[in-house]
């Protein structure tokens, strides 16, 4: 049962200064003029921001590099170690798109065999959302239904209420945090959870969402079926310059790459895994053929990944969360919802 | 701690033969005996096979299950880690996990005859599935294996082939692209060619096509000519893997991920998966 409480801004560092007793804590921060998640140690917290951090903190489950096992070979004797993180951290200040991204990544990493790397890092990870009281630049999360307030997917969940929080807990782990800390947290009155229900629908009636009006989410993925052989892909493709920005910034992009990595000493190597793009050529490149050989084909196959595979391989889950990272980091202003709006007249 | 599923098993190089040219066929032991029990496989799965220091590549697995205490796996030498496997001997340790992907159907396909076309080390997995049948051959009707390779010196499982020619019931014919030595008295040209020289039971065959994506297409457009049912024809699809588990995504083909839902599909699956064909058709 979800339990609502508040917690005075001026209180909120104190409760997060606590939790770095047991925990790293992971924040928003400034840097370099942009907003990231990074560990409390090197900053103070950004309390108060609109829109998103530049990237997901998707790094804090499925890193962009990472050890998976070392290989030390002396003769016939080969010992086999695998490097698991159990580092217990708290993220504060997930936005409803990236919690959306993590329930998805939970489905493809935790499910059939599951990810001994992503388990060991989300089971010692505590997620705390932050609602989205104004909806941010370039986001389409509200007609996707993944924000601007979150439903699921979080252990506590934060609501800017101007001089307070109001705290809903979403797990035991979170409830457990918050009895931790009791003398911090008072008790939501009725007004402070009618206040919940009037941020979200102003903040949904404020949405100008760049995702057309007629893009209807039942049809899409049929309408995107049909426009399988359209000339859009080449079109759209054409100002791709291979940088894979938009899979990097993805809170749902989890392909990656494998490769044996030799260390200095005489006998040892790592095996790494790290992120890779689907845009990118060599995602699909054999010894005799590459199975997708234009950009038009892999603008195609992010697309579809996003808005029909994952969705139907897992259940109807969300492949594209809307928060519209891919859109802003394009140099070549390549655009989901452009796309699924030309789609959708198709 | 759960099984890591990315951990390799330590396998030993019990044997090491040379199968053809830039082809070698490797006879592995587990060294742990009871991962050895306890594994089992389907013809037509792979595994991951890890040269230490070197890498990773997914390979199929050309034993049956019916050869008990060892697994062999058939290797052309092309790529970095299969150039570095081709240079491990007897008694060398190296890497296994698997078995990966759904393998062929076999229960499915009893009491039908059966055709099997191959290309090249395309009859690595073939073999697997070859002697699963012959090993329970009252479960099957007539058996022709058709196999064609470039040139006669790739020729791969050459006692294998001498033995299921022998066999009752059943029959192999041979072929080559190409035979600038003297001494080849078999057929000349692509594996197809050899589809008139068979008599088919068009209602009780089920063909089994492995072998370079372009021999598979043709091939394929030969036994519907024929009339075989997009159904009754069943092939593999190659496409680069990273870790065979369904979670890397390069496999990926609609919803599809050839490394769990593969790579054995029916040519009627393999329609419906729309990239799959496409790539045999567009910009050739």
């Amino acid at each position: 049962m979800s339990e609502m409480k508040i917690l005075d801004k001026a209180k909120l560092a104190e409760f997060i200064e606590k939790l770095g007793a047991d925990f790293e804590v992971i924040v928003p921060q400034r840097e370099d003029g942009n907003l990231v998640f990074g560990s409390l140690d090197h900053t103070q917290p950004v309390v108060e921001f609109t829109g998103k951090p530049l990237v997901p903190p998707k790094e804090y489950l499925f890193p962009q590099r990472e050890e998976l096992l070392t290989f030390t070979v002396k003769g016939k004797e080969i010992r086999v170690e695998a490097h698991l993180d159990n580092v217990k951290r708290v993220i504060w200040g997930i936005r409803p798109c990236d919690l959306a991204g993590i329930k998805t990544l939970d489905t493809i990493f935790l499910s059939n065999y599951t990810d001994n790397y992503y388990q060991a890092r989300r089971e010692n990870t505590i997620l705390m959302g932050l609602n989205c009281n104004e909806p941010c630049s370039s986001g389409f999360c509200s007609p996707l239904g993944t924000g601007p307030f979150a439903k699921d997917s979080f252990d506590l969940l934060f609501t800017d209420l101007g001089n307070r929080f109001l705290i809903e807990t979403g797990s035991e782990a979170g409830r457990e945090l918050v009895a931790s800390s009791a003398d911090l947290f008072a008790e939501a009155r009725d007004a402070d959870k009618a206040k919940l229900k009037e941020l979200e629908e102003k903040c949904k009636r404020a949405f100008k969402s760049p995702l057309p009006s007629t893009v209807d989410l039942a049809t899409v993925s049929n309408k995107l079926s049909g426009a399988w052989s359209d000339a859009l892909w080449t079109e759209e493709s054409e100002t791709c310059i291979l940088c894979g920005g938009c899979n990097f910034v993805c809170p749902t992009c989890h392909c990656f790459n494998v490769e044996d990595v030799p260390a200095e000493q005489q006998g040892v190597s790592t095996r790494v895994r790290y992120w890779d793009s689907c845009q990118l050529g060599g995602f699909t490149q054999m010894a005799a053929e590459n199975t997708r050989r234009t950009q038009a084909e892999r603008l195609r196959q992010r697309v579809f990944h996003k808005l029909v595979y994952i969705p139907d391989k897992y259940n109807g889950a969300v492949g594209c969360t809307g928060c519209g990272r891919c859109i802003e980091v394009c140099p070549g202003e390549i655009s989901i919802t452009n796309i699924l709006g030309r789609v959708m007249v198709k | 701690m759960t099984e890591n599923i990315y951990a390799p098993h330590l396998v030993t190089i019990k044997q090491v033969r040379d199968e053809a040219e830039g082809v070698k066929t490797f006879k592995l032991a587990f060294n742990d005996a009871a991962v050895g029990e306890t594994f089992t496989y389907r013809p037509g799965q792979f595994g991951e096979v890890t040269i230490f220091g070197v890498g990773e590549a997914p390979i199929s697995i050309t034993s049956s299950p019916v050869d008990k205490g060892y697994l062999e796996l058939a290797v052309a030498g092309v790529g970095k880690v299969t150039r570095a496997l081709h240079l491990k001997q007897q008694g060398d340790v190296i890497g296994f996990r698997g078995p990966y992907g759904n393998g062929f159907p076999f229960d499915e396909v009893k009491g039908n005859d059966i055709l099997f076309v191959a290309g090249g080390i395309g009859l690595a997995p073939l073999r697997s599935l070859i002697n699963q049948m012959f090993a329970e051959r009252d479960k099957f009707g007539k058996i022709g294996i058709l196999y064609g390779t470039r040139y006669p010196a790739l020729l791969c499982f050459r006692d294998d082939i001498d033995r299921w020619a022998g066999l009752e019931n059943s029959g192999v014919l041979l072929t080559v692209d190409t035979a600038p030595d003297n001494g080849w008295e078999g057929n000349i040209g692509v594996v197809g060619s050899l589809l008139p020289k068979t008599r088919i039971d068009l209602e009780n065959t089920v063909a089994f096509v492995c072998g370079p994506p372009i021999m598979i297409h043709f091939v394929i457009m030969d036994l519907l000519k024929m009339g075989f049912g997009e159904d009754k024809i069943i092939t593999t699809m190659e496409r680069r893997m990273e870790c065979g588990l369904g979670k890397c995504g390069h496999c990926n083909i609609g919803e599809k991920y050839v490394c769990l839902d593969g790579p054995v599909f029916s040519y009627q699956h393999l329609k419906e998966l729309g990239e799959s064909v496409e790539l045999h058709t567009f910009g050739r």
